[in-house]
């Protein structure tokens, strides 16, 4: 295959490296950044350490599914952009769908199809500028707009500060609401996965409160993902 | 008097936090934005492979028909779950409806937090940043040895992980929705109906969150109406 012999050299050559490393280290950066600020903050707003510590190890419990989860789908973004364009591209955005769909209409731009004959190094990168640009989008309007919301929910919230609590909760609800029902159209197996962890995250969590054990509480999502997704395997058989 | 005054000053401690998460969070995302921008621009200028501005801009205007709408309605969307610090570290570090968000709710849960309150604000920003870490930890090794991990990894494991939607967004809103079943119960109706609506998939997840607001607020309005009514009829009897 031509492309590969000219294009993943270059894809994966130091420079690029060294940019991935350059992006990865400011997302992880902004991780310990807040980390910090939160833990200034915790004692005046009645935070404990044990709580502090507790939503990290819940948070990191509960990242294992969905970022092993993308092993498979990253590997296969590997043989196309090459390492580090992928470290870089997953690290900030995440959606393998997203990438290569978005790669694709940067080759289509240029004339020839990803991958294909005629892909070469300056398909290769439209592909990355196409990438690149359509990921902007999301940081800009992040960058830009997130102050904005916080001032409309500051004043909500000033001025009834339960129906800000309303809010934040019935948008958790709408939102994984959709994601729910998305999986629940999808299909027969879905289904069911996402009955049975639904069931089992409901079993865990009243264990928990009843038997007082804090550690469920931490570990009920992981739990709910290893079952949820055992079962969803038993499906297939 | 006094809770007044405890009300301001609550105010003011989170309004220090919000101004620094504002400052780092911008900060962090403009940094990430410049960086992005440098492997197309050392591509095109220092290697020497520019296709052409034309053919750039013709991609820019696929990308945008395709995805562009996103770019507004996510935020927007997301915002009341994920908060200030949230919402800066969601969309810097991505998956935000499959990591960021469960992440978010699962650290909330873990410390009962009510939703909503400083805590949960606090706990949501550590869930996400733990799970941000975890995420560029596990990406490390899979990027420089991925083939060779997919190789050894048994069939029936690749299977099960294609199985991680359905389970983490039904034990999340599981989780979610045993503090207001309610709720649980609207959401999922109005996503089932919103997903079989044949209306363009980009407007599905604002409506839906829409939806649930408008019925939770409508739900509220109700039940103080009922509860006054209520109240009416016990003071008229006496």
């Amino acid at each position: 295959m031509i492309h590969i012999d000219k294009i993943l050299p270059i894809a994966n050559s130091l420079a690029m490296w060294g940019f991935s490393v350059l992006v990865i280290s400011v997302v992880v950066f902004q991780a310990f950044i807040f980390i910090h600020l939160v833990c200034k903050q915790a004692p005046s707003s009645g935070m404990s350490r044990t709580e502090i510590n507790r939503a990290l190890r819940t948070g990191v419990i509960s990242a294992l599914g969905p970022s092993l989860g993308i092993i498979i789908v990253a590997v296969s973004l590997i043989t196309v952009i090459g390492a580090p364009l992928t470290l870089m591209r997953i690290g900030i955005i995440g959606s393998a769908a997203y990438e290569l769909t978005a790669a694709g209409i940067g080759a289509k731009a240029y004339g020839v199809e990803l991958g294909k004959d005629g892909f070469n190094l300056q398909a290769f990168t439209t592909a990355v500028w196409t990438m690149c640009i359509g990921g902007l989008g999301w940081l800009l309007s992040a960058a830009l707009f997130t102050k904005s919301l916080g001032k409309i929910q500051g004043k909500i919230q000033a001025q009834n500060s339960k129906i800000m609590a309303l809010i934040s909760t019935a948008a958790m609800m709408g939102a994984f609401g959709y994601f729910t029902a998305g999986q629940i159209v999808a299909g027969f197996n879905e289904t069911v996965v996402v009955l049975i962890s639904g069931i089992t995250m409901m079993a865990l969590m009243i264990a928990a409160e009843k038997w007082k054990l804090a550690w469920l509480k931490e570990w009920a999502l992981g739990i709910t993902l290893v079952v949820g997704m055992s079962i969803g395997y038993l499906t297939t058989i | 008097m006094n809770e007044k005054a405890g009300v301001k000053s609550e105010r003011n401690e989170m309004e220090f936090f919000h101004k620094k998460a504002h400052f780092w969070g911008r900060f962090t995302l403009w940094a990430v934005i410049i960086t992005t921008m440098l492997p197309p621009m050392y591509l095109s200028f220092i290697l020497g492979y520019h296709p052409g501005w034309d053919v750039i801009l013709t991609a820019f205007i696929g990308v945008t028909a395709f995805i562009g709408i996103m770019w507004v309605l996510e935020p927007i969307s997301y915002f009341p779950s994920l908060g200030i610090s949230g919402t800066y570290m969601s969309f810097l570090v991505g998956n935000i409806s499959n990591m960021c968000l469960p992440c978010s709710a699962a650290a909330q849960n873990a410390i009962d937090a009510d939703p909503g309150t400083k805590k949960a604000e606090l706990a949501a920003t550590l869930g996400i940043a733990a799970a941000s870490l975890v995420h560029i930890i596990v990406l490390v090794p899979v990027v420089l040895g991925g083939s060779y991990i997919v190789s050894i990894l048994p069939p029936s494991i690749q299977t099960a992980f294609q199985f991680v939607l359905p389970a983490i967004f039904g034990g999340v809103t599981a989780q979610f929705a045993m503090k207001r079943p309610i709720y649980g119960v609207i959401g999922i109706a109005f996503g089932v109906f919103i997903t079989l609506l044949a209306i363009p998939s980009f407007i599905k997840v604002v409506l839906c969150v829409v939806g649930t607001i408008t019925m939770a607020y409508l739900l509220e309005k109700y039940k103080n109406v009922k509860k006054a009514e209520e109240g009416k009829i016990f003071l008229d009897k006496y």
